[in-house]
C-alpha cells in the first residue's frame, strides 16, 4: 500500500529560518511522492504543535511523518512519542537535521543553507517511504547496581539505591571506604570535618543491609550491557587474589579525583623549604587545638614557629602553559576556609593570598567576606605573571605585580608557602578504559548532556557520579551523587527494559562465515555459530547497538542494518545527489 | 463558587515549575509515582523557558526547555496546575500531608482553547508584557508567550474592560466571565519545593538609573532581545530603534553589596553575561562589548575555557566598580568607574547598559507550610538541614528542596539537586512500604 506521509519544517524560532527559507523548502518537498501533507512551524517540539501533529496524523491517517528541525539527538524521543500518542508505530518518524547540518553549518550562504536543507528533506522523506513497523527489544533488568569508588559520592549513591530497595555492590579498591573525607578538615558551609562526616557514612552503610562492601578490590573485566552488566572484580587479601563475579543492571562510576601534584621547582615546590600544598596543609592542621579551646595559639611547621603564611592560588588550574585550562572550582574556598582554619588555631598568624580573581561563588562569599574582616591581604596577579617563589634571609619570598594596586610589585617574606592545588582527573585510568568512557577537553569522563542528561554517559546503563565528572565540592559531589543514582534506580528498578530494535542482522543464506564482522564489533556482539549449513555469524540482539561497523567489511554483503538496509540509504543518496 | 473542594491523592507534590521542579517531577514519574505539579504563574518552564541560549554549550534554551516541559505536561503519572497558589500545607504525621490550593480563573476554558490568537486580535486593550519583562506590550486577553504549556489564552481581568469583543470572536466559545476560583485539597505523601529565585530589583539603587534612563535594562530584558522568540527581530533600543553598537554590562547589580542587602554572589551573573556577551557579538559582529567587574566566577565545567572564548572574541573585560550612570541627552548613557587596574575614577560611554541582576530569594515557600515550619537561612533562602550529606533535606522530615530555592544556582546545578530531591523523596516514600 501507498505510504501517506506528512512533512513538518521547523523554524526553531529562528535558529533555523533565519538563515534557510522554511517556506521554499516546504514548496520544494509538498508534491513529492507519497507527501499528503506539508508544513511549516515555529516550534516543532513546542507542545502546541506536537498537539497538532497527533491530529494530523489521526485525521489524514498517516502512514509516516517527517520531521526537519534540529539534530536528532535532541528530540528523536520526542516525535516517537508524537507518532506513538496517535497511533502511528514510531519507527515511520523519519528525522532530518536541518540546523547542525544546513543552517547553523552554512549561516554565511543562505541560498546554499537552503537547498542543502531541501536535499536533506527529500532524503528523509526518501527513507521514510520505505520505513516498517518494529517493536522494541525487551531484556530483563537485573535489580542491582555497582557502585564503584567509596568517596562521599559513592558512599551516599550507594546508602541511597539501597534506600530505593536496589540491590547494591560497593567497590573499593582501597582498604578503606572514605576517600578524600579521610583527608578533609573543615567543610564548608558547615563547620564539620572529613572524618565525622565519614562516621555517619559508615554507620549508614553498615545498617543498609542491601549493601554488598567490597574493598582492596580491582574491577578487571566487564561483559554484558544495560540490565546486565558481568563485572570481574579481583579482591587482594591476605591469602592472594581472589575473584569474584558481579551482576548488576546498571554501574555508578564515582572513582573521584587526584589533587594536582606541583613539578619539582613549581613554585618552589620540593626546591625551596616551606613550600606546601593544600592537602599538606590540611594535614598539618588537622588535630591542633583550636586556640580558643585551649590550644597553644601556635602552629609549627618543622619545628619552628609560623608567623606568615603567603598562599598561592591556581596551582595546576587555569594554567596558561600547562594543560590544565579549567577552573577546579573548590580551591578558592577550599583555600579561604584553611586560612581561617588556622587562624582560629594561631590567632596572631599573617595570611597573604596571591591568586587571580577569587571565586567563592554563591554564598561562599560569605565566607571571603569573613576572611576580609579578618585582616588577610589579597594580592591579585595577572595570568601571564605568577608569582614568584625564593628562599630569602627570614623565609621565602613571593613576589608579584599586584593588579589593584597598579601593578606594583608586591613581596612577602613568609614562613610558609601554601600551593592551592587543583583537582586533577584520577589517575587509575582502568574503570574508565574497560568501559570506554569517553573525556571531556578537561579529561574528566564526559555526560551526555551538561543539561539534558549530566549524569549518563553515552555507554547505556552507566551513570557517572561526583568528581570523576569534574571538580566538585562535597555538597556537589553528593548532589551529583544522588543524581546518579536515581537515573541508575530508573534502569533497575521495574527489571525489564526496552532497548532499540535497530540493530544489525545476518542473512544466514549468503554468510560463510569468514570472522571480519565480529572483529570490527566494537561491542562484543558478533559470535560464530555452528548450524546445518554450516558456521554462520549471530549477533547479540541485547548487545548490538546497531553502529553498522560490521557492515562495509562483510565481503558478501550478508549483514544488513534494520531500517538502515542497503536500499534505504541508497534510496537516500539517490536523492542527495540530484 | 464550588461548594465542596475537589479532594485528590497523590504520592507527591511538587510546588513550582520550572526546570528544578519540572525534573523532580518527571524523576519520580518515571519511577511510577503519581506527582501534582503546581505552577504560579499561566505556564510551566520556568525562568528557563524565557531564556535565549544557555552556557557554555550555547545550546537554544527553549530547544532544550521545552522537550522537558511536553514531557510533564503529557506524563500519565504527572498533573499540572498551572495559575495556582498554594494557600497551606499541614503534616498530619509521616506520609501523609494535606495541601489546599486554589486555582485562579482565567476566564477562558482551558481544554477548549486552540491558541487560535482571534481573540488577542479583537481585544483593544494594550498593557506590558509581563513575560517580555515589560519590553513590548500585549492585550487584556492574551497568550503568556509562543512555546508557553499550556499554550491556552488568559484573561488579565485587572486590565480588562469587560468589553465582550473576544467572546465575539472566539471560535470555540471558550470565554467565560463567569469562571471562579477552584479550590482543591491534595492528600500527598511527600512534598518537594522547586519555588526558584527573583531578580534582584535595580529599582533599589537609584545610581544605576533603572527605570529613569531609557536604555538601561536588565540582563533578563537582554535575554528576551537574544531569544528565538524576540519581541523584534534583531537587538535595538526599545526607546528609539537604534541598534546599539557600545554595550555595556555591569556585573554584580545588587550581589556582594551589603548595603543592597545582598551580601552574597549570585553564582550565574558572571556566565550569562559572558553568554549574552558572545551572542551579541554574533547579531552585531561590529559592536563593542564591555563587561564591567569585580571578579569573574568562571567556575563550573568548562566555564574558564568560555570565558577565554570571550575574551578572545575580543569582549572588553574591565575590572571596575560602577558608580553612576547617568542619561545623556541622546539617550546615550555615561558610566562613572573606577578603574581598578589603574585606581582611578574614569568615565565611558555607551549607548546601552545591561544590569546583570543577581539572585535573591523566593519567600513564600516558608509561609505555606503551616504545621511544622520550613526554616530559611540567614538569607531568607530554604535553609538545608544537612547541606553536605541530605542537600535536599529540609527543616520537616518528608519535604525537601530542588534548584534555587536554597541558594543560587546554574542551570545544571538545578537539575542535579532536582536528581538529589527525588531520590530522597523516593527513598522517604519507600520508607512507608517497609
Amino acid at each position: 500500500m501507498k505510504k501517506k506521509l506528512g512533512v513538518y519544517i521547523c523554524a526553531c524560532g529562528g535558529n533555523i529560518s533565519d538563515y534557510v527559507d522554511i517556506e521554499r523548502v516546504r514548496e520544494a518537498v509538498k508534491d513529492e511522492d507519497c507527501i499528503i501533507m506539508a508544513k511549516t512551524t515555529m516550534f516543532a517540539c513546542g507542545d502546541s504543535n506536537q498537539k497538532d501533529m497527533e491530529a494530523d496524523i489521526k485525521e489524514n491517517n498517516l502512514s509516516g511523518i517527517v520531521v526537519a528541525s534540529c539534530s536528532p539527538k535532541l528530540h528523536l524521543t520526542t516525535f516517537r512519542g508524537v507518532s506513538e500518542r496517535a497511533g502511528l508505530n514510531k519507527y515511520n518518524y523519519v528525522h532530518a537535521n536541518i540546523r547542525e547540518q544546513a543552517s547553523w553549518a552554512h549561516s554565511d550562504n543562505k541560498p546554499g543553507a537552503t537547498e542543502k536543507a531541501i536535499h536533506l528533506v527529500r532524503a528523509a522523506i526518501a527513507k521514510a517511504r520505505l520505513a516498517e513497523s518494529l517493536e522494541p527489544i525487551v531484556i530483563e533488568s537485573k535489580r542491582a547496581v555497582a557502585v564503584i569508588g567509596a568517596g562521599v559520592a559513592g558512599l551516599k549513591a550507594a546508602i541511597s539505591l539501597a534506600r530505593m530497595n536496589d540491590d547494591v555492590y560497593l567497590i573499593e579498591r582501597e582498604g578503606t571506604i572514605g576517600g578524600k573525607l579521610n583527608v578533609l578538615e573543615t567543610i564548608s558551609p558547615e563547620n564539620i570535618s572529613g572524618k565525622e562526616l565519614l562516621g555517619r557514612l559508615q554507620r549508614e552503610v553498615a545498617s543498609e543491609e542491601r549493601i554488598t562492601l567490597i574493598t582492596n578490590a580491582e574491577v578487571v573485566a566487564s561483559r554484558g550491557n544495560i540490565g546486565d552488566f558481568k563485572l570481574t572484580v579481583r579482591i587482594s587479601g591476605p591469602q592472594g587474589n581472589t575473584e569474584k563475579e558481579i551482576h548488576a543492571g546498571s554501574v555508578l562510576v564515582a572513582t573521584g579525583f587526584n589533587s594536582y601534584a606541583p613539578a619539582e621547582g613549581e613554585f618552589g615546590f620540593a626546591t625551596v623549604p616551606n613550600v606546601i600544598t593544600l592537602p599538606e596543609f590540611r594535614k598539618l592542621m588537622s588535630g591542633q587545638k583550636k586556640a580558643a579551646e585551649g590550644g597553644s595559639g601556635k602552629l609549627l611547621y618543622n619545628g619552628r614557629e609560623i608567623n606568615s603564611i603567603a598562599y598561592i592560588y591556581c596551582v595546576g588550574s587555569r594554567q596558561v602553559k600547562g594543560d590544565n585550562k579549567y577552573c577546579s572550582r573548590y580551591c578558592c574556598t577550599a583555600a579561604v576556609q584553611a586560612s581561617l582554619d588556622v587562624r582560629a588555631i594561631a590567632p596572631e598568624i599573617e595570611n597573604f593570598h596571591f591568586h587571580k580573581g577569587i571565586r567563592t561563588y554563591g554564598k561562599q562569599e560569605l565566607i571571603y567576606k569573613e576572611s576580609n574582616a579578618q585582616g588577610d591581604v589579597y594580592i591579585q596577579f595577572m595570568d601571564k605573571k605568577p608569582p614568584v617563589v625564593s628562599a630569602s634571609e627570614g623565609g621565602i619570598s613571593v613576589k608579584a605585580q599586584d593588579v589593584l594596586t597598579e601593578k606594583r610589585e608586591s613581596e612577602v617574606i613568609a614562613d610558609l608557602v601554601v600551593l592551592v592545588t587543583g583537582m586533577v582527573p584520577d589517575s587509575d585510568t582502568s574503570i574508565g578504559n574497560l568501559f570506554k568512557l569517553p573525556r571531556g577537553r578537561d579529561n574528566f569522563y564526559n555526560e551526555i548532556h551538561m543539561k539534558l542528561r549530566p549524569v549518563e554517559t553515552v555507554i547505556d546503563g552507566i551513570t557517572i557520579a561526583g568528581t570523576c565528572q569534574g571538580p566538585k565540592n562535597v555538597m556537589e559531589s553528593v548532589n551529583s551523587s544522588l543524581s546518579a543514582a536515581a537515573k541508575s534506580h530508573s534502569f533497575v528498578s521495574k527489571g525489564e527494559l526496552e532497548l532499540e530494535p535497530i540493530i544489525a542482522y545476518v542473512n544466514a543464506d549468503t554468510c560463510n562465515w569468514c570472522d571480519a564482522c565480529s572483529n570490527a564489533c566494537p561491542y562484543n556482539a558478533v559470535a560464530m555459530v555452528e548450524t546445518a549449513g554450516g558456521q554462520k555469524a549471530s549477533i547479540n540482539k541485547s548487545t548490538c547497538k546497531g553502529c553498522g561497523m560490521c557492515l562495509p567489511v562483510c565481503p558478501s554483503d550478508s549483514i544488513e542494518l534494520i531500517s538502515f538496509t542497503n536500499r534505504d540509504v541508497e534510496d537516500m543518496i539517490d536523492v542527495l545527489a540530484l | 463558587m464550588q461548594k465542596e473542594p475537589t479532594t485528590l491523592s497523590y504520592d507527591a507534590i511538587v510546588i513550582g515549575g520550572g526546570i528544578a521542579g519540572g525534573e523532580a517531577a518527571l524523576n519520580l514519574a518515571n519511577n511510577g509515582y503519581k506527582v501534582v505539579l503546581v505552577e504560579s504563574r499561566l505556564s510551566v518552564g520556568g525562568k528557563m523557558i524565557m531564556l535565549s541560549k544557555v552556557f557554555p554549550t550555547l545550546d537554544c534554551s527553549a530547544c532544550i526547555t521545552t522537550p522537558k516541559v511536553s514531557e510533564i505536561s503529557r506524563h500519565p503519572n504527572i498533573k499540572i496546575f498551572t495559575e495556582s497558589d498554594i494557600t497551606s500545607i499541614d503534616k498530619l504525621s509521616e506520609h501523609s500531608f494535606v495541601v489546599k490550593m486554589t486555582q485562579r480563573p482565567r476566564y477562558v476554558v482551558a481544554e477548549d482553547c486552540t491558541a487560535c490568537q482571534l481573540c488577542e486580535q479583537a481585544c483593544p486593550v494594550i498593557v506590558k508584557d509581563q513575560f517580555q519583562y515589560g519590553l513590548v506590550g500585549r492585550k487584556a486577553v492574551y497568550i503568556p508567550f509562543s512555546i508557553a504549556s499550556p499554550k491556552v489564552a488568559a484573561i488579565d481581568i485587572d486590565n480588562c474592560t469587560l468589553c465582550g469583543a473576544c467572546e465575539k470572536v472566539c471560535p470555540p466559545g471558550c470565554i467565560d466571565f463567569t469562571m471562579k476560583p477552584k479550590e482543591y485539597i491534595f492528600n500527598v505523601k511527600t512534598a518537594i519545593v522547586a519555588t526558584g529565585f527573583r531578580l534582584y530589583d535595580p529599582t533599589n539603587v537609584p545610581r544605576y538609573s533603572y527605570g529613569t534612563a531609557k536604555n538601561v535594562i536588565t540582563s533578563i530584558q537582554m535575554e528576551r532581545l537574544l531569544a528565538p522568540t524576540r519581541p523584534f527581530h534583531t537587538i535595538l533600543r526599545s526607546s528609539d530603534g537604534k541598534v546599539p553598537d557600545k554595550i555595556a554590562y555591569v556585573l554584580c547589580a545588587g550581589s556582594r553589596d551589603d548595603s543592597l542587602g545582598n551580601p552574597i554572589c549570585s553564582q550565574i551573573c558572571c556566565m550569562y553575561s559572558i553568554k549574552q556577551a558572545q551572542l551579541l557579538l554574533g547579531a552585531l559582529p561590529m559592536a563593542d562589548i564591555t563587561i564591567y567587574y569585580i571578579d569573574i566566577r568562571a567556575f563550573g565545567k568548562g566555564y574558564d575555557e568560555f570565558y577565554e572564548q570571550a575574551a578572545s572574541m575580543g569582549v572588553r573585560f574591565v575590572k571596575g566598580k560602577i558608580g553612576k550612570i547617568t542619561e545623556k541627552e541622546n539617550g546615550n548613557l555615561t558610566l562613572r568607574y573606577e578603574d581598578i587596574a589603574t585606581g582611578k575614577l574614569k568615565e565611558a560611554e555607551h549607548d546601552m547598559v545591561v544590569l546583570s541582576v543577581g539572585v535573591k530569594p523566593n519567600k513564600e515557600a516558608a509561609g505555606i507550610f503551616k504545621s511544622h515550619k520550613l526554616e530559611l537561612d540567614g538569607l531568607s533562602f530554604v535553609k538545608q538541614s544537612d547541606p553536605l550529606l541530605s542537600p535536599a533535606k529540609t527543616s520537616i522530615e518528608g519535604v525537601f528542596v530542588a534548584g534555587a530555592a536554597t541558594g543560587p544556582k546554574d542551570i545544571p546545578d538545578s537539575i542535579l539537586s532536582a536528581g538529589a530531591a527525588s531520590t530522597e523523596a523516593i527513598s522517604y516514600l519507600n520508607q512507608k512500604s517497609q
